[in-house]
This record gives structure tokens, sequence and C-alpha cells, in this order.
């Protein structure tokens, strides 16, 4: 069925919201990448083979990552009439607790992680609230989802859906009000009233660069030409980011409306979402709600009976990190290698096939249609004054609270590590946070009371990016984690300008030495001033960024680059060439537990005899380090 | 070219354009080519090509078919696609060997995609990867000889979360500890010789 009018789609919303809400026990599994690969899929088996054996009737169903990847496997139980609740860190054994608990009439009182009271439906600004939020059974001190210090401050906008429909359904989407500003926009408002409302909302570009959405648009639409494209960024190439993949698996159709919205203001009829292969699931999802959109003529010819149409497409990316820059991307899609030329002429003007084309990411097309719906005003009340609205963040490494998180721009980083992320890890000193991949930098403890928007961090030598958010501890050397990266950069660099391929050799290089403890007077200036001319003279992004965790650590760090030219030390224990493990003998009570782990038996010793560590036979891999119980084994 | 009427008078000849060029019926061009490795190679590559034949900028989709259904691309695949899309062969390498999704070698059964993505990396996956390196007696890009696992590392697989993280085929395993790692790898080992 091609749907035409508004009823019709008031009709499958209602459908929707009946899938969404069955009215009786209702189980969901966060099934996204995270929670699969920590063993989702065996507890929704468990699920399912506990509900067929006691044919229990229940509703059991597949949701994405509400964002708490921490916590998973996570499943939640919308208790009928009364509460939703979310368990966290499930087990199939625990599942099957939870089946039998449920079919008993019990609330089943283990792994609680919060309670859910209401559900917002972003688009249409209302909020659904379950029946009795504290029903008799429900234990006082099970803390409610917006009181968790994880989701707290957290406004979600690009991730309004994610852990709450059934990803691979249409009908859920709508249910919560999606395709109605898609509907609202053909219907009623002029193309250039749309560009007006996305310059006015002040929404930045998520991907990195952070240029404003609007301003593009218009310049494309302005662009000579009836022939226009538009794709999606889906290459999320920085590693430690995520929400791409996140969006993606849990909510693509929002990303097929933005796309939709977008392609009507600019004047576009062909769109192409270039995803990385790296993410199977996300592009197996993303077929699926294309497919579906097809069917409802929500994509295709005269959407909504109207003049205008469009029709998507994706195309799979191969592996190379310089696809995210949005002049190879182009080439890729065009079929040929992925090297970047110079701007101008911008994609705007000439893009795909020489034509005007409208490259966004993943995080800008999900915000398009809130901004639709809700109106621009709305989303400029979030965020700071250059910096509106909300952004997703990934918040991985060393804090307890790992996960997806959308915060309105502008709160500071040390609320988004201690508040949101709960502090560091095992207790550990917090270090520095690394934000950008690796065209950011690495900041240190002194400036984490900075506002999380687009100029502030530009400000200490990193940058936005797409939000990957990496905290270290003390445990990380800074020079390794430089090295990291620029060996990263060195791999991505396509090749094609010199200053790029050959400057970041040469880096890696220099850091080589400096790890293995042969650094010399005069590297740390060497370095520095290579880094300037690789960022002056490169062609494209990822050149002219790429020395920026180079430089952002000698400048915050210079201490840790010192200790390993003049002191041939690593500080943190991390550079091999600079450490050894020795044991203490006094603390050694012959437990033969690091003899008996030791990869390559560099351990010598026997029960209640004090071990010794062969200095010729060992790797430095640590495992000694860390099975020890009794501070019997040293790093120095 | 209409044989009834030709008069042998050479004027096409000289004109021409692509006359120094060796022009082959389609039977004697596929004859040219390397031959596939099994009969039905060739049945397999021919209908990722048409799959796609239409499509603007379909290099891309088709090495990524023909490389995840042989997992790699076979020299012959290259050829005949060469020969099938009207593109020089050293075109085509050039873009197989841009990507890092591409091989050019044959790979194992398996596939482990070790994740050091920066996630993994300061959670320890350099430790998960030196242990597989071990284990499997190959450093990564390389085969095992038994065919059975190729080691690889990626730039991230977006389990930054779950930290550290590896990929064994379609299979996501995260939390991983250098330990589990044998076990793992054991798992695999056990399916293959059943």
């Amino acid at each position: 069925m091609k749907l035409t009018s508004l009823e019709q789609l008031q009709k499958i919303k209602e459908k929707g919201l009946q899938q969404t809400y069955p009215g009786k026990i209702k189980i969901m599994v966060g099934m996204a990448t995270c929670g699969i690969s920590a063993g989702a899929d065996k507890v929704y088996k468990a699920l399912e083979d506990k509900i067929a054996a006691l044919k229990m009737d229940a509703v059991l169903e597949m949701t994405g990552c509400i964002g708490f990847c921490q916590q998973e496997p996570l499943v939640d139980v919308v208790y009928p009439k009364k509460v939703r609740v979310s368990y966290a860190t499930m087990t199939p054994a625990k599942a099957e607790a939870l089946v039998e608990a449920l079919n008993a009439g019990e609330f089943f009182g283990e792994n609680v992680l919060c309670r859910i009271d209401q559900e917002e439906f972003l688009v249409e600004g209302t909020k659904k609230t379950y029946a009795n939020p504290h029903p008799p059974e429900l234990p006082g001190d099970v803390p409610k989802y917006e009181e968790l210090p994880f989701f707290k401050k957290q406004v979600k906008i690009a991730l309004r859906n994610c852990g709450y429909i059934h990803p691979e359904r249409i009908e859920e989407y709508i249910g919560r009000g999606g395709y109605t500003a898609l509907h609202q926009v053909l219907t009623g408002m002029q193309p250039e009233e749309v560009i007006a409302q996305v310059k006015d909302s002040g929404l930045r570009g998520r991907g990195g660069a952070g240029f404003p959405t609007g301003v593009k648009w218009e310049f494309c639409r302005k662009a000579a030409g009836d022939l226009k494209y538009i794709i999606c960024n889906a290459d999320e190439g920085d590693p430690g980011a995520f929400m791409d993949r996140g969006i993606l698996e849990g909510d693509p159709h929002a990303v097929i409306e933005g796309m939709a919205i977008g392609a009507y203001a600019i004047g576009a009829s062909q769109g192409y979402v270039y995803c990385r292969a790296e993410y199977p699931l996300a592009i197996h999802r993303l077929q699926i709600a294309i497919k579906q959109a097809e069917d409802l003529g929500l994509l295709g010819d005269n959407i909504f009976g109207t003049p205008f149409s469009f029709k998507l497409k994706i195309r799979k990316g191969a592996g190379a990190f310089v696809c995210g820059e949005e002049t190879s991307l182009i080439a890729s899609i065009e079929g040929k290698v992925g090297e970047p030329r110079p701007r101008p002429p911008f994609p705007a003007q000439s893009g795909l096939w020489g034509r005007p084309t409208i490259i966004n990411n993943v995080k800008t097309w999900s915000h398009i249609a809130p901004i639709m719906a809700r109106g621009a005003e709305w989303y400029a009340g979030f965020g700071s004054e250059t910096s509106k609205g909300t952004t997703v963040f990934a918040l991985v490494g060393k804090v307890n609270n790992t996960g997806l998180v959308e915060i309105p721009l502008g709160i500071t980083l040390r609320e988004m590590i201690y508040e949101i992320g709960g502090g560091i890890a095992g207790g550990r000193a917090f270090k520095a946070v690394q934000t950008g991949g690796p065209s950011g930098g690495c900041i240190p403890e002194e400036f984490l009371d900075t506002p999380m928007d687009y100029e502030s961090l530009g400000a200490l030598g990193s940058i936005m990016g797409s939000g990957g958010m990496i905290v270290m501890d003390e445990r990380d050397c800074m020079v390794d984690v430089a090295k990291y990266f620029i060996d990263f950069t060195k791999d991505e660099s396509c090749g094609k300008c010199t200053p790029c391929r050959e400057g970041t050799l040469r880096l890696m290089e220099m850091l080589e030495e400096v790890t293995a403890g042969r650094g010399q007077e005069g590297d740390i200036e060497k370095l520095e001033k290579l880094s300037r001319v690789i960022k002056k003279m490169s062609l494209c992004g990822l050149g002219q960024t790429a020395p920026n965790p180079v430089l952002s650590t000698i400048k915050y760090f210079r201490d840790e680059y010192e200790a390993h030219i003049w002191a041939k030390k690593c500080p943190a224990h991390v550079c091999k060439e600079l450490i050894t493990y020795r044991v203490v003998p006094d603390n050694c009570i012959g437990c033969q537990l690091c003899r008996l782990k030791c990869p390559v038996e560099a351990i010598t010793g026997a029960k209640k005899v004090v071990h010794e560590i062969l200095q010729e036979k060992c790797i430095k891999c640590g495992t000694c380090y860390e099975k020890c119980k009794f501070d019997a084994i040293v790093v120095e | 070219m209409d044989k009834d009427k030709c008069t042998g008078c050479g004027v096409c000849a000289e004109a021409c354009p692509i006359r120094y060029e060796v022009q082959l019926p389609p039977e004697e061009e596929a004859k040219a080519r390397s031959a596939y490795a099994q009969a039905t190679d060739e049945a397999v590559v021919a209908e990722i090509i048409d799959l796609y034949r239409d499509e603007p900028g379909n290099l891309l989709p088709i090495l990524l078919d023909i490389n995840s259904h042989f997992r790699w691309l076979p020299r012959p695949a290259l050829e005949h696609l060469s020969q099938e899309l009207q593109t020089p062969l050293s075109e085509i390498l050039r873009v197989a060997s841009f990507y890092n999704a591409f091989s050019l070698v044959p790979r194992g059964q398996h596939i482990i995609n070790v994740c050091l993505g920066t996630g993994c990396f300061v959670k320890g996956s350099p430790r998960i990867l030196a242990e597989l390196e071990r284990k499997l007696g190959v450093k990564h890009g390389e085969t095992t000889e038994d065919m059975l696992f190729t080691l690889e590392v990626v730039r991230c697989i977006g389990c930054c979360a779950l930290a550290p993280a590896m990929r064994v085929g379609d299979d996501t395993f995260g939390r991983l500890t250098p330990g589990q790692v044998g076990k793992i790898i054991d798992s695999y080992t056990k399916t293959a010789n059943l």
C-alpha cells in the first residue's frame, strides 16, 4: 500500500502503537552489535525457549541499544498496566529465572538497573506514562531511569527511539511519530522554508567539522543543475566512535526520514547511504528499513501523493578511513580509488558525478525530522551559544560507565567523565581524554572544566570530531598513544599528497625511536616542526589533522616525552623496551599462579619457592603482573 | 559487418579508432583468461556482475561481492571483470589494492579480525593480538597453513564499550581477556574437524 494521506499514516501509527505496547507482558532484548557481542543473542534464545516451554502469553522482541553498553546484555520488561523495568548484565540462566518469575505473576528482583515510568514521544512532544509506576511488589529502592547518573543529563533527540522500538518494523517508528515531519514538509512547506528552519535551528554538521547544515543546503539549493544528490556519510571510521552504528542499528528510519526531507529541500531525487562494511548488522537493518519505506511509498515516486520523488540506495565501504572525507567518499561511490581532491569546488556545487551534492553524517540526518516537527526554536533551546542542540558521544575507555551518551552541547568534560561516566574505573587517576579520533587531541585534567562545543575543544588543540571520547588513566603512556594514532594515519593515508604520506611515516619512525629508548636531544622539536608542516601542507582533512595527537600530547605531556628521551623510562610502564618485570622476593609466597599463566615459560620456581623471571625469555606481556594477588611482581 | 555487401576496400579498417587492439569474440576472450579454480566459479562471478551491470560506479559493489564469496579476489575473476566492464585490469587492481577489505591472496575459512580501535587499544587489545599470534603461529595479515584461520586487524568494529573486542567470521566477541582467546579459537577448530 502506498500512503497518500495523513489519515493512512495515522492507521499505521495505531498499528505500530499496538505492536510497541501490546497490553501484555513484553520482554525486550537490546540486540545491537554491542549487545550481541556481550551475549544478548544467547539471552534471547534462552528467553524464547523458556517462554515456549511454559507456553506463556508474552511478547518477546528485540530492540536497539539504549546506550548503556557497559551493562549489556540489557533486558527490559514491560509489566502490563504497571511499569517498565530494565535488567542489566543478564545471562541465559538469569533470563530463565526472569521468565519463571513473570509466569508466576511475580516481580523479578535481580539484576535490576532501573525502572522507566514514562517514555517520551519526542517528535510529538508528548509523554506516555506507564499506568502504575509504583506497584506494591516493586521494591522502593529501584532507581528511576532519569535518576541514574548515566541518563540524568542526557537529552535524546538523535537516539530518541533507540532501545524503545523494534528497529526492523516501520510501524513502530511511525507509532512514535515517525514520518509525520516528512508529511508536514511535503504538503505544507516550500523547500526554502525547510532550509530556513534548519538554519534557524543552528544545527551544525555532526560529522566533525561543524559546518552549519542549513547554510550548506542553501548553497546546494542555489547551485545550477536539475540533477542533485544527497548522501549520508555512515563511514564511521574514527576508532572509538560507534554512534552511527547505534543509530542505524536502533532506528534506521530516523536517518531515512531526515534524508527525504533534505532531498526535498535541495531538490534531489536520488540518495546514497555510504556505510562501512565493518557494520554488517547496520547495513542489514538499513536494507530492511529502505524496503519497508518503499513498500509504504515513503521512498520512491510521488511520496504522499505529491510530485516529490526520492530513491535511496546503500553503498558499502571497503575499509578505507580516508573515505570519511567527503571528496574521497564521492570518489568511492563513483567506483574509484577513494582519494580526496582539492576543494573548491565544494560538493555542494560539484559533487557526485559532477552534480551538486549534499553530504551529511548519520547523526545530522537523524536530527532533521524532530527539528521540522518541533521547530527551530525548540531545537536551539538546547546547547550553548555557538553550538546548538545535542550530540551523541561514545564514552569509552577507562571510565566506569561506557556507552552512547547524547547530551546538549556545552556541558563540561568533567560532568561527562565523572557524572555520566561515573569516574575512572578501578579507582585509578585520570590522565587524559581523547576526543575526535585520529584527528583530535588529548586533553589533560586541568582543562576538564571546558565546555564541550566546537570552539572550546578546538581552542585546546583537539576537535569535537564525530564524537568519540576515550578516557585514559595513569596506566596509559601518552607517547605510546601518539604513536598509536600516527600508526593509524600512516596506514590510512591514501598516499596522494607527499606531506601526509611521507610525513606520517617519518613521525612514526621518530616516535618508535623515542618509545624504544633511543630518543635524542632535539627529537621533540623535530616532531613539532614536522607536525606543523604536515598540518599546513596536506591536501585533505586527514593530513591536516593527523599530527594533532602528537602536538597535543607534546603540549600537555611534554614531561612524558622527556622521561622517554632523557631518563629512558616510561612513566606509565607501557613501552616494552623501557620496562622490566621483577619478582619481589619478600612478597612472593610461591603460589605458582604467575608461572602457570606465563605464556612463554619465562618464570621459574616451585611450590612455596620464590619465583624468578628470566629476563631473556620475558616478552613483557604483563600477565604475571596482573595475575599476582600478593603484589609480588613489580614493573620498573 | 554485413559480409554480403563488403568489397574489402579497407577504408573502415583505416578509420577504425581501435584497430590496434586485439578484438576477440567473447568465447575466445574467455579462453584467453586465466582459468578459474572451479568450473562453477565463472557462473558465480557472471551473476554478480549482472546484478550491478547497469549501475553507475558498480566496480566497488562487484568487488565486495566477489571478495565475500571467495574470501579473496582470485585473478581469473578480476580478468573476467576487466573484460565485462571494459575497464583495464590495472585500474581494477589499483582499486582492489587500495581498500583494506580486499585480499589478493587466498584467506582462511575463518577470518579473525582483532579490533585495534582506540577503545580496544587502551583496554589491551595488543595483548589479545599477541596471544592470537602465539596461538595460531602466524603474524597478523597471515593465514594458518591448514587454511583454517586468517588473522587480521581492523580499525574499530564499533564495540568500543565492550572493549577489547574481536570478530571471527560473523561472530563478535567482547570484553576479551588473553586467557579466553585460546578457547574461542579451539571452538572453531573443533567444528571444522567434525
